[in-house]
């Protein structure tokens, strides 16, 4: 099991996971306020500059963002080829901030601290709803874990296609992605009810 | 220990897991091997409640594992075929304290527990790895702690062995016969269970030997020549 965090010790990882989500939150709210191009290009600059400083190779940091960018980039011409240039890059811009805050976040806080964050703010859900705390900060900390194991387990049914000689398809690569994730998923389940995590 | 099945099986329907059986498990140490698809890790599933029994029933130490199942998975600990699916959180210690965390015992206790089944198993040096860095027999050890530090009395290990190269294996194995739980295990390595008090044998989702090991063993290598 891989994990997003980097291990390093940075003024990014010394601050609390609770101020951390709070200020994603409120970033989050800030840039889909705004409409304005240069604030949005100053917002990224600022997101560039903290998610490159979070202990990352750049390497590493590029190729973490790229399934983010291609997802953003296709969003992007899309709104081009429907509506106005302007409406376009304003998307562009505020999700690429975003993705870059959000990258920086999951990288300078452990899964442990995640979870235990989430819980704690998750509590007066708790109180108004049948839903566990515990069970929302779990969930939110196991999609964190999941996401390297599933772009390996893409790498591995890859690497498989090509050592078969066969071309490279969504359609054929997708299939036994969700597959093999979902009997992966089903076996994690197995194993927390079995370490009674859920049931106390 | 005391595990009593009452009749108790598994039907889908579509195919029958385990045929209805009835017996009891006293010993310390009980080995399960069949070959694949012979309801073998149903049967273990059944003990802690994580297969519920479609007739009869399963009774741990005076506990029913659908009517009582929360306190039978505090009883039964279960290893996995692959432990890296049984590890949730990406830092050994993280991951070993979450269980006590989720049961909650604070911070003094969890550490001082984690501190504990750490050094029982002399493995204080993976607490700060992370586990996609360990090797097979390292991540069954964390997974072992993960387990053991809540306390179970049985502990039920699937192929612990599976993968694992000849230094891990016998690092496992070495680990299982120390252990003062009681302790099943599903296996296909025989070599493993040849010292165990006793072994079943499952096919086709029916208990056919149930022996002492050797007598188990060698029925079992007849059946599958």
């Amino acid at each position: 099991m891989q994990t997003l965090h980097v291990d390093v010790d940075t003024w990014l990882h010394r601050l609390t996971p609770r101020v951390k989500l709070l200020a994603l939150a409120a970033l989050g709210v800030v840039l889909f306020l705004t409409q304005s191009v240069p604030l949005l290009a100053c917002a990224n600059l600022v997101g560039a500059g903290l998610y490159f400083r979070a202990g990352l190779s750049i390497r590493d940091a590029l190729r973490r963002l790229r399934p983010i960018l291609i997802s953003i980039a296709v969003l992007a011409v899309f709104a081009a080829l429907v509506g106005p240039l302007h409406a376009a890059i304003v998307t562009a811009l505020r999700l690429t901030a975003l993705a870059l805050f959000a990258a920086t976040v999951t990288a300078t806080t452990s899964t442990a601290a995640f979870i235990d964050e989430i819980t704690a703010l998750a509590m007066p859900v708790e109180k108004v709803s049948p839903l566990k705390a515990a069970d929302i900060g779990l969930a939110i900390g196991l999609v964190i874990r999941f996401v390297p194991e599933i772009l390996d387990r893409y790498q591995a049914i890859r690497e498989a296609h090509q050592a078969r000689g066969i071309k490279v398809r969504l359609v054929t690569t997708l299939a036994p992605l969700i597959i093999l994730t979902l009997r992966d998923a089903d076996n994690i389940a197995a194993a927390i009810d079995a370490r009674g995590i859920r049931r106390q | 220990m005391d595990i009593r099945f009452e009749n108790a099986g598994v039907d889908y329907g579509i195919r029958t897991a385990l045929v209805p059986l009835s017996l009891t498990l006293q010993e310390h140490r009980i080995g399960v091997i069949g070959l694949n698809g012979s309801g073998k890790t149903t049967f273990a599933r059944l003990i802690n409640g994580l297969v519920k029994p479609t007739t009869g029933r399963i009774v741990v130490d005076g506990l029913d594992t659908v009517s009582d199942a929360g306190a039978v998975l505090g009883k039964v600990g279960y290893i996995f075929q692959s432990p890296q699916n049984q590890i949730i959180l990406p830092i050994v210690r993280d991951d070993i304290a979450y269980g006590l965390k989720a049961r909650g015992y604070d911070k003094s206790r969890i550490e001082a527990a984690v501190d504990g089944i750490l050094d029982r198993f002399g493995v204080r040096h993976l607490a700060a790895r992370r586990a996609h860095e360990l090797s097979g027999g390292e991540l069954q050890m964390a997974a072992l702690c993960s387990v053991l530090v809540t306390g179970p009395d049985i502990l039920i290990l699937d192929e612990p062995t599976n993968q694992l190269d000849l230094r891990n294996r016998a690092l496992v194995q070495k680990t299982m016969a120390t252990l003062p739980e009681n302790v099943i295990v599903i296996s296909h390595d025989l070599p493993l269970l040849e010292d165990f008090e006793r072994v079943l044998v499952f096919d086709q989702g029916r208990l056919v030997v149930d022996a002492p090991a050797a007598a188990a063993i060698a029925r079992y290598k007849e059946m599958a020549a």
